[in-house]
């Protein structure tokens, strides 16, 4: 399939395809960039939902897909993308389906699933080759629950079960990593901030088949705590700093579509989120900074 | 029509064969595992217009089997035990999507401690699921329920799932002579799918399975659902009819051996009550009015055929292939409670609990239970349930306890 | 026993309201019931919480159907039928809103004979959940009667034990002016007995009917039914597009709006769907020529009467 120009910001589409009137909180940085790639992706779209914030996109009788969705369960919506894409290409076969009834058929999951109990499902739809788009949007934390520590959870943030001392002791999983080294067709790292950016990105990924990675940094006003005005700026903070890079995984190389030069130091991201507030104050945690600076270092040092 | 010797797992696979089975989502688990390889072998062969894939799990496995029956395919799948239980989330919600396809349940007893042999543990945890259940008893039962199953999940006041329920090792590694239907009599039974009202689909939008809020639309979700189950009792009737006018073989919601002019009935699931009705045999012959029920559909539960088939005997004798911790026999319980109330109810509803993991049941244990029963009912005292266990297998057990290094427990001094 | 009931908006502070109530009551020697309302609740998202008190155990459970106390704290959730906020008022019912309007031009908005009172937002300003929350406490509290100054002040002390002291002092000198304010109609509201199991009106089930699976499987048959969802309910605050500032770009204000309700017209000028905007505030945020600006909902209410005003 021919990928759609996307040449400057303004071939970005000005109608949108998803319905208002979501459940979403007011500032969604997750709800951005579903809303964004749909406008790319199109309504001949089949969601295939697990368990998340985004499970109360649809709730009976409101739904703002124009396309298709189906709601399944926490752990297993890559294995409920393998029955609806089979089931398609086995109606395909039989006749009873043209090529204008298909459907791209796309996981819809947050970190939760798609860093944790979703993992073993889709690590075998990668597997078994299975031509399907899987959009995690994360946000961090077990959102939906009130942003309890997720394996997506940044080292020294605070969440609703890390609330002490210096926040969450442990590391944020590369789950971008993790796909890369199962070599998918595409992945893709995004943010809403960065529009272009991402509709290229979905627009790349929709033109290729088999397994697809658009992972996106979802900003929070929830469960980051910040002003829902903020969820773009602090989009911006997160690739300005390097803290959330923006690359790409195409014919086995991983390449970056954005180098921040020069880059911001994280503090600038840090301080404007309370779950990060207990590294300034009452006086600034330097080793936890010191930290999460060093590790963004390293990564961008072996990136240049 | 052919008879030939198959296995229950052979006779499930063949059941799927003869449906036209579109789609095969799998994974492998003992004693069910021959019936995804033949199906496997059958496709690979080019005798079988299906597709598999086998998925990571079984909980991936019936996502994988709902979806696509959302999305307009006839789909089979096949587990076990342990597996049953690892997709029980799925059973729940796959039911509620109101999507119809068939799933074999291979039934074995759950851990722990782990076992690969039978009993109805597994599947009476999904009994609440709203999936139906239809319990084999044969082989060629099993070739049956398939078709049967699909044609009962599939009616258009129903559009339920289904899980055929045959016993590990009894019948699913038990050759017994099978008589297939032909594939055009199977397809005159059961028509071409109809992905019903929901498929998922470009120009169609759908939005499926979707949340609630409140306690008002769920309830109505719930209902409906039990509402299409209740249903399905006078929809199998008509199909068991059907059925019977093009091979000959009835399988009614309930099966009555002898138990019109019984006075003492066994009820009981599964295979083993082909070794009831040989009891019963012998009983008859000693002069013993016993007979036996067993239901074929568990869920919807045959409430009136009960009620009509055990009103007016002196005593039931339950027997349960299965514990509910702390409770006892499952079945007893759901047998208690449709004929409570009910005029000329059976003063005596006796439980027994036995065949757990493989463990078999004697003939004359089968007749001790008819006698203790029929006693019961004499005596008007209703014994307390019995744990079929013998000296000779606790001693047994002391044996292998004493390898063990068990440490045997001193007797307490009474006070 | 006494039953309560306070409205607000998600982040407003209900639940706190409830909880220092509830505990204000538990500290005065009452049983005590106090919950928010259970589910899925979004910042600005109409929510409730209540509290029931009483001097035996109480056994009732779940949401308060006949209320003796119903305490708005924001008083744009009145217009709005699924806030539920006038739900099961009866005649001896109290309904305390947390306004500037008068309360008898509200006996008139609403046709009501019933007892209104009101209060004015703390410190003027409406956004500030804290305080808000403990005015609310605080003024339910006196109009019980029942609540003396100290049970009201220990009940915000164990509800904030968390928080710094400033907030904590904020929060009581916040109680207190509610329940100072309300010192007019202290135990104005009083306690109600519960439903008579003597004529009572039968409830009307009925045998529902086995409907096809085209109605009865939780499925939507149709795209974007989500719009009949007025989100833009939600909104504290209204972006306002000054059309002489904006540059027409077609793109900034409309790609980063989370829900998708900033459109351009012919003319390439942004449209924002009131109906639908949770008042998030990104596109003023990145409007790169400072064209949008934000006001009060209220104030944009008044502007869109005296439109429609100029237009009649």
């Amino acid at each position: 399939m021919k990928e759609p120009m996307y040449k400057s910001a303004r071939d970005l589409p000005s109608a949108h395809l998803l319905g208002a009137g979501t459940a979403m909180c007011a500032g969604c940085g997750g709800l951005e960039v579903v809303r964004e790639a749909y406008d790319v992706l199109g309504e001949n779209t089949v969601f295939v939902n697990a368990a998340g914030c985004m499970t109360l996109m649809s709730v009976y009788p409101f739904t703002p897909f124009r396309g298709s969705w189906l709601y399944t369960a926490m752990a297993s919506a890559p294995a409920g993308a393998q029955g609806v894409r089979d089931a398609l290409d086995i109606r395909r076969a039989k006749g009873e389906l043209e090529a204008g009834d298909d459907l791209e058929v796309v996981v819809l999951t947050g970190d939760g699933a798609g860093y944790g109990m979703g993992l073993s499902a889709t690590s075998a739809a990668i597997d078994r080759g299975l031509d399907f788009l899987y959009l995690c949007y994360d946000n961090e934390g077990y959102g939906n629950t009130g942003q309890q520590t997720s394996p997506a959870t940044p080292h020294g943030a605070r969440t609703a079960t890390d609330g002490a001392l210096a926040g969450v002791a442990g590391e944020k999983k590369d789950l971008f990593g993790i796909w890369v080294a199962n070599r998918p067709t595409y992945a893709a790292t995004v943010v809403g901030s960065e529009p272009l950016d991402l509709a290229r990105k979905v627009a790349r990924a929709k033109s290729r088949s088999g397994p697809r990675l658009i992972l996106a940094l979802a900003p929070c006003p929830t469960g980051w705590g910040f002003e829902p005005s903020e969820t773009v700026a602090i989009g911006h903070l997160a690739v300005r700093t390097g803290i959330w890079p923006l690359k790409e995984y195409v014919d086995g190389r991983v390449e970056h579509t954005r180098r921040p030069h020069p880059r911001l130091p994280v503090t600038d991201y840090l301080k404007t989120q309370a779950r990060f507030a207990h590294l300034f104050e009452p006086e600034p945690n330097e080793q936890v900074l010191a930290e999460i600076q060093a590790s963004v270092d390293a990564y961008w040092d072996a990136v240049e | 029509m052919t008879r030939t010797l198959l296995t229950g797992n052979g006779a499930a696979a063949w059941g799927a064969r003869l449906a036209r089975a579109d789609y095969l989502p799998a994974f492998p688990i003992t004693p069910q595992t021959e019936i995804i390889e033949t199906l496997a072998r059958w496709i690979d062969m080019g005798e079988m217009d299906c597709r598999m894939a086998t998925l990571e799990s079984e909980h991936s496995m019936i996502t994988a089997a709902g979806a696509a029956a959302a999305t307009g395919v006839r789909v089979f799948t096949a587990t076990s035990s342990q597996g049953l239980l690892y997709g029980m989330e799925m059973l729940y919600t796959v039911a509620g999507w109101r999507v119809p396809l068939v799933m074999i349940n291979v039934s074995r007893g759950l851990a722990a401690p782990i076992t690969l042999e039978t009993d109805h543990n597994d599947i009476l945890a999904a009994r609440d699921s709203g999936f139906l259940q239809l319990h084999c008893a044969t082989c060629q039962e099993v070739v049956d329920a398939v078709l049967l199953a699909y044609r009962l999940a599939e009616d258009p006041a129903v559009r339920l799932p289904v899980i055929v329920n045959l016993d590990g090792f009894h019948l699913s590694f038990t050759r017994e002579p099978v008589e297939l239907p032909d594939g055009d009599l199977a397809d005159r039974f059961l028509p071409t799918f109809d992905p019903g009202p929901g498929e998922i689909r470009a120009g169609k939008p759908t939005s499926q399975a979707v949340a609630v809020l409140g306690g008002g639309p769920y309830s109505y979700f719930r209902y409906e659902c039990h509402l299409a189950a209740l249903a399905a009792l006078e929809v199998h009737r008509r199909n068991v009819d059907e059925y019977a006018g093009l091979t000959g073989r009835r399988y009614d919601a309930l099966e009555c051996y002898r138990a019109d002019d019984a006075e003492v009935v066994f009820v009981m699931l599964g295979s083993f009550a082909t070794k009831a009705k040989a009891a019963v045999d012998q009983l008859r012959q000693a002069g013993r009015p016993v007979g036996l029920v067993r239901p074929r559909l568990l869920r919807p539960f045959p409430e009136a055929d009960l009620r009509r088939a055990l009103a007016g005997k002196v005593a039931v004798a339950v027997i349960d292939q299965n514990l509910s911790i702390g409770k006892g026999g499952v079945l007893h319980g759901e047998i208690s409670g449709a004929l409570h109330g009910v005029s000329g109810a059976p003063p005596v509803i006796a439980s027994f609990i036995g065949g757990l993991g493989g463990r078999d049941i004697t003939a004359e244990e089968f007749f001790e239970i008819a006698g203790q029963t029929a006693r019961a009912a004499e005596s008007g005292q209703v014994p307390p349930p019995r744990l079929l266990y013998t000296l000779h297998e606790l001693a047994e057990m002391r044996k292998l306890q004493a390898i063990a290094h068990v440490e045997r427990q001193e007797e307490v001094p009474g006070p | 026993m006494y039953r309560i009931r306070f409205h607000g908006r998600g982040g407003q502070g209900m639940k706190t309201a409830s909880r220092i109530l509830g505990s204000a009551f538990f500290l005065s020697g009452f049983e005590v019931q106090d919950a928010p309302r259970y589910g899925a609740e979004r910042r600005g998202a109409p929510i409730f919480a209540f509290v029931r008190a009483g001097r035996a155990a109480i056994l009732e459970r779940g949401n308060i159907d006949r209320p003796d106390l119903v305490v708005v704290a924001d008083d744009t959730l009145v217009a709005i039928p699924g806030a539920g906020v006038l739900a099961g008022l009866h005649a001896d019912s109290v309904l305390l809103l947390v306004t500037t309007v008068p309360a008898d031009d509200w006996q008139q908005r609403l046709n009501t004979t019933g007892t209104v009172l009101t209060l004015p937002p703390p410190g003027g300003s409406e956004r500030d959940p804290a305080l808000l929350s403990a005015l609310c406490a605080g003024a339910a509290a006196r109009l019980t009667g029942a609540i003396e100054r100290e049970a009201l002040i220990r009940a915000v002390d164990e509800e904030l034990a968390l928080y710094p002291a400033d907030t904590i002092a904020a929060n009581r000198a916040g109680a207190l002016a509610g329940f100072d304010a309300l010192a007019v109609a202290a135990g104005r509201v009083g306690e109600s007995g519960a439903v008579a199991a003597d004529g009572y009106d039968a409830p009307d089930w009925i045998d529902l009917p086995a409907d096809g699976v085209g109605l009865a499987a939780p499925t939507i048959h149709a795209g974007a039914t989500s719009v009949e969802v007025r989100t833009g309910l939600w909104r504290t605050m209204r972006p306002v597009i000054d059309l002489e500032k904006c540059h027409r770009c077609t793109w900034v204000c409309g790609t980063f709006c989370p829900d998708g309700v900033i459109g351009v017209d012919a003319e390439r000028y942004p449209v924002i769907d009131y109906d639908h905007c949770k008042g998030c505030m990104i596109c003023l945020a990145q409007c790169p020529t400072h064209a949008i600006a934000a006001i009060t909902e209220r104030q944009g209410r008044e502007a869109d009467i005296a439109a429609e005003g100029e237009q009649a």
